[in-house]
């Protein structure tokens, strides 16, 4: 029997995927509070599907809970309001409203007004360039600040989960490796529970714990970061690099 | 440190910050010892406070206005009003919370007819009438937003329009209520004799009345928590129900308020025209509305105004230029005006108030 820490996200066979078109089958993997997981693979291998799955933008059979809570069934926004954050693929972003008005609504389930305000702070010493553009439209941001946005936003829920979905997406290599960063510093310092989807392999193990990587739906092989880093064969058939 | 507790404090710092070039060089002036540095420093002031100043300014002709014109002008003036309430809750479905009505008149009717009614069969107070024909249209909304839900686009386009449609037969079938196609003839409000204003004064200090109220109420809105779940609903849908947005009760709720709206603005048009028959509220009616807030400028709050002038003396003025084809003058005009301002009047209106801005501080 594990503790309730080690197994703080549960996924249990979860099968999803778009009208007829299945694209998950049987995923199952848990999470412990606190730790970063990666799910890497290669194109269409269902990444997206399944972060889509968790915060309920896509239907599911099978579980998945967090903390013990069933996710399943739930929409998008009572799932937000459990405490999932999910910065989704292509950002998200508001493109008309102001960068404030973006970070604001990620604070859109919290009624505790001075501790949104203390976020909005805690998200600027994150995120500097943000607090300079706070009146400008999120639209004319570049793409890294818009991902720093997305983040920002994300963190503004306070969230219990986070699931970033290709942060790395379209962003210079620099602008990656720093947005990375944060995501590492965030998690130890907040003890936010991270899944992150990546094609990126090499940065995304870089700040995992452990790391999945799925095939068409399936997950082929599971372990500790270092490990699946290590094993060359891995890197070569899965991950499309060498090390 | 300062820094960060300006920027974060409250929405109306971009406005202070434009304004601290100037602030900082109107004491420069003075050093100087011109004569005239009291009011250029005016001047200044004006320049960066220009929207409250615009608002009373305007305020201010709205109430003398009615002194200085013929009755029939006074009316017209009245009708934009009354428009305005109408078109100030088509653009916060359409050009807030991104959906599209093209009922909108169905909703205007509805306020209308409750109104006369009310006033014809059990004699209620008038001003009374507003609050209940806002209330019913509301109901209504709701009703509506619930298939709105649901639809998207031109299918959402297709099901308000068929509401329109429907509506005109509908008023007439039911005659013993409606009064069918002969409408239903009401007195219209009397000035109380310690105003000393004539009928069309007191009708157009009514109608100034309520679109005044629903201008700060639509403001208001606009400004809290609802109004940026709306813009999120526009934006990104998806990002939104992501943030905790309730899709469904959000995008009802937008019904229900821009019902609202159209439900006042109908009630005020029976006070003011004390006569309402199927034919007033023809199809036409909601497109025209449509027209009126995409030309007067989707998701700005001067918007409304503007759409609702256009509205009131465009078809009019095309009247007079070529009495065959008022409406396609009227076409035109809209064609026109998408072409110069895609972003309708109030855009150009912005840009316009902009240029003079950036060369009075440049002098």
């Amino acid at each position: 029997m594990s503790t309730p820490d080690d197994d703080f996200l549960v996924v249990e066979d979860l099968h999803a995927g778009y009208g007829g078109a299945r694209v998950l089958h049987g995923v199952s993997l848990t999470v412990g509070r606190g730790e970063v997981c990666a799910i890497l693979g290669p194109n269409g291998a269902g990444k997206t599907t399944l972060l889509r799955a968790l915060c309920g933008m896509v239907k599911g059979r099978g579980a998945v809970r967090l903390g013990g809570t069933g996710l399943l069934g739930r929409p998008p926004d009572a799932v937000a309001r459990l405490g999932v954050a999910h910065v989704p693929e292509g950002r998200g972003t508001f493109l008309p409203l102001t960068v404030e008005e973006n970070l604001r609504l990620g604070a859109f389930t919290r009624r505790d007004r001075a501790a949104v305000q203390a976020d909005l702070e805690r998200v600027h010493g994150y995120f500097p360039v943000l607090r300079k553009r706070l009146k400008q439209q999120a639209g004319s941001l570049s793409g890294g600040e818009q991902q720093m946005l997305a983040l920002g936003r994300a963190l503004m829920l306070r969230p219990r989960l986070l699931l970033l979905d290709e942060p790395s997406l379209g962003l210079a290599p620099m602008v990656t490796r720093e947005l990375f960063g944060i995501v590492r510093s965030i998690n130890e310092e907040e003890r936010t529970t991270v899944v992150v989807v990546e094609q990126n392999a090499h940065l995304a193990l870089g700040i995992a714990r452990q790391a999945h990587v799925l095939e068409t739906g399936r997950i082929v092989l599971s372990g500790p970061a270092e490990r699946i880093r290590a094993d060359e064969q891995v890197a070569r058939s899965y991950l499309g690099y060498r090390v | 440190m300062s820094e960060t507790a300006n920027t974060a404090n409250t929405a109306s710092t971009a406005n202070e910050a434009a304004a601290e070039p100037a602030e900082v060089q109107a004491p420069g002036r003075d050093a100087s010892g011109e004569p005239g540095s009291w009011g250029a420093r005016l001047r200044d002031a004006a320049v960066e406070r220009w929207r409250p100043i615009a608002l009373a300014a305007l305020l201010l002709a709205a109430c003398y206005a009615p002194f200085q014109l013929v009755p029939f002008r006074v009316f017209q003036l009245t009708m934009v009003l009354v428009y305005a309430v109408a078109l100030l809750g088509l653009n916060l479905l359409v050009g807030h919370a991104g959906q599209i009505s093209l009922g909108h008149g169905a909703f205007f009717a509805v306020g209308a007819y409750a109104a006369a009614l009310m006033l014809d069969r059990w004699d209620v107070p008038y001003l009374l009438t507003l609050p209940v024909a806002a209330a019913v249209a509301f109901v209504l909304g709701l009703g509506l937003g619930v298939p709105a839900v649901r639809l998207h686009g031109l299918y959402l386009a297709l099901v308000t329009l068929s509401i329109a449609v429907f509506l005109v037969p509908l008023l007439k079938r039911f005659e013993s209520v409606t009064g069918g196609s002969m409408g239903l003839t009401l007195t219209k409000p009397a000035p109380p004799a310690w105003t000393g204003l004539a009928e069309d004064q007191w009708l157009y200090f009514l109608a100034l009345a309520v679109a005044v109220a629903a201008f700060l109420l639509a403001r208001n809105l606009l400004r809290s928590r609802v109004g940026r779940a709306l813009h999120a609903v526009r934006d990104n849908e998806a990002a939104a129900e992501v943030m905790g947005v309730r899709l469904p009760f959000y995008k009802t709720l937008a019904f229900a308020w821009s019902a609202m709206f159209a439900g006042a603005a109908g009630c005020v048009y029976t006070w003011v025209i004390g006569f309402v028959s199927p034919d007033s509220f023809p199809v036409t009616l909601s497109i025209t509305l449509l027209a009126g807030i995409v030309v007067g400028g989707l998701g700005s709050l001067s918007g409304p105004l503007l759409g609702g002038l256009f509205v009131m003396f465009v078809p009019s003025w095309s009247q007079d230029i070529n009495k065959a084809a008022p409406g396609v003058i009227f076409g035109l005009l809209i064609i026109a005006v998408m072409y110069v301002a895609p972003t309708g009047l109030a855009g150009l209106a912005g840009r316009a108030a902009g240029r003079i801005r950036r060369t009075l501080r440049r002098e």
